[in-house]
């Protein structure tokens, strides 16, 4: 699928973010180290012919997320929070529960992976970056209009996923934007709302 | 030779580290946080199957879960400021009034 | 490896540079410089104002976090508008309406914060 340097390198680098953003102290470290598991993400979205997403998630992640997260951090007193407990008090009976989920899907993948065909060579990566499109043609010939239907073959990963999201996912695509007014709308009134109480 | 199952192993172990941020942690942003490390290694497997079975539908479902992390961390931020004007802290536990 | 992402490779390089560059800067100097630390030495400089002497402690208002909102919000508008707009030539009428349907959701939010006095400063 990809060079295994680039995977195993990327690799290391999500799964450091990802245990510094649970063992850190400080939230502001936190979201440090969050920022590069979202770095890493995206660099492995590259390798698996996800162009357009690795933007993506520099774009939202990296650049939106983070900066929601970095504001609420400034808005959240953390001399006040600097000596709590860092870990729950139920601490133990968790790390219990997640080393069973770890054991229970981790031998499941390696069970499955050989019997499944996952080990199979993967598809051809040209299928994720080309898009073919067929459109009735109108030529006038002779005096009669004639509709042949044509072919056209556009390459890239934004174009593809640009036919996919506004032909197959027309319905998910108008929800996705009632689903961000929502969430603009929840936010407005819980923030005013802490405003007035406030200020 | 790196297959979709290293993929597919690299999205679960992201998946449980932020399993276990969300269950260990007190502080509620670290929470948030481990949620969208959950978020990301959901799209990692969608987006791994999708260029093992050349389907670009994985990348398309990628595409709205990343516009729902946003939804989420937008309104997850706002409301962990509530929590803090109203209690002064950001921790889980001192979140506990329906508990019985 | 194949082409398209070899293509990506100067990105790579670029960042391990950009990584490179500081800490080798901040390792060279603590190598090199002198340390003879004193009280005034330590503390924070800044250029032409009285610099803060202690930790940073006042909040910032929530109109931050209103802005930041909005920003996010539209942040994510803009990633369904781009590859909207590399394909627009083809999606044709259809993509045009669907885009302004998308559009003019959004713009309801917009309109509410704006009313709601989210984007007002004073």
């Amino acid at each position: 699928m990809t060079a295994p340097f680039f995977f195993w390198f990327f690799a290391a680098i999500v799964v450091f973010g990802a245990v510094g953003v649970v063992a850190m102290r400080q939230p502001v470290h936190s979201a440090l180290f969050l920022l590069l598991s979202f770095f890493g993400v995206a660099a492995l979205f590259i390798t698996l012919n996800a162009e357009f997403l690795a933007a993506v998630q520099v774009l939202v992640y990296a650049g939106g997320i983070m900066v929601l997260f970095l504001f609420t951090i400034m808005l959240v007193n953390i001399r006040r929070t600097a000596g709590q407990p860092y870990v729950h008090r139920q601490a133990g009976a968790a790390l219990l529960v997640a080393f069973f989920l770890l054991a229970v899907v981790g031998g499941t993948i390696v069970a499955s992976s050989r019997t499944s065909g996952l080990a199979d060579a993967p598809a051809d990566p040209a299928k994720l970056s080309t898009t073919t499109i067929s459109r009735m043609m109108t030529e006038t010939v002779d005096g009669k209009t004639v509709k042949t239907p044509v072919t056209e073959q556009v390459a890239g990963n934004s174009q593809a996923v640009a036919w996919g999201l506004y032909r197959d996912y027309l319905l998910p695509f108008e929800v996705a934007s009632v689903f961000l007014l929502v969430a603009m709308i929840g936010a407005v009134v819980l923030g005013k709302r802490t405003m007035e109480h406030v200020d | 030779m790196i297959g979709v199952t290293h993929y597919v192993a690299l999205s679960f172990l992201l998946f449980a580290i932020g399993v276990t941020g969300v269950l260990i942690r007190r502080n509620l942003l670290t929470v948030l946080m481990s949620i969208e490390l959950i978020l990301n290694a959901a799209n990692l497997n969608l987006i791994a199957f999708s260029r093992q079975l050349g389907d670009l539908n994985g990348q398309l479902f990628a595409v709205f879960v990343i516009t729902l992390a946003a939804g989420e961390a937008a309104i997850g931020l706002a409301i962990i400021i509530s929590m803090y004007r109203l209690k002064g802290s950001v921790n889980l536990d001192d979140a506990s009034e329906l508990k019985g | 490896m194949n082409p398209s992402m070899a293509s990506y490779l100067p990105i790579l390089y670029f960042a391990i540079m950009a990584a490179i560059i500081p800490v080798a800067g901040l390792a060279a100097m603590s190598l090199l410089r002198p340390s003879k630390p004193t009280p005034t030495k330590l503390a924070p400089y800044e250029c032409g104002v009285a610099s803060p002497t202690e930790a940073f402690d006042h909040r910032f208002s929530v109109r931050y976090y209103l802005i930041a909102v909005l920003f996010v919000v539209f942040d994510v508008e803009t990633i369904f508008l781009f590859p909207w707009a590399v394909m627009y030539h083809r999606l044709k009428l259809f993509g045009l309406v669907e885009m302004l349907v998308f559009l003019a959701i959004l713009v309801v939010g917009y309109v509410y914060a704006w009313r709601r006095g989210a984007l007002s400063w004073a």
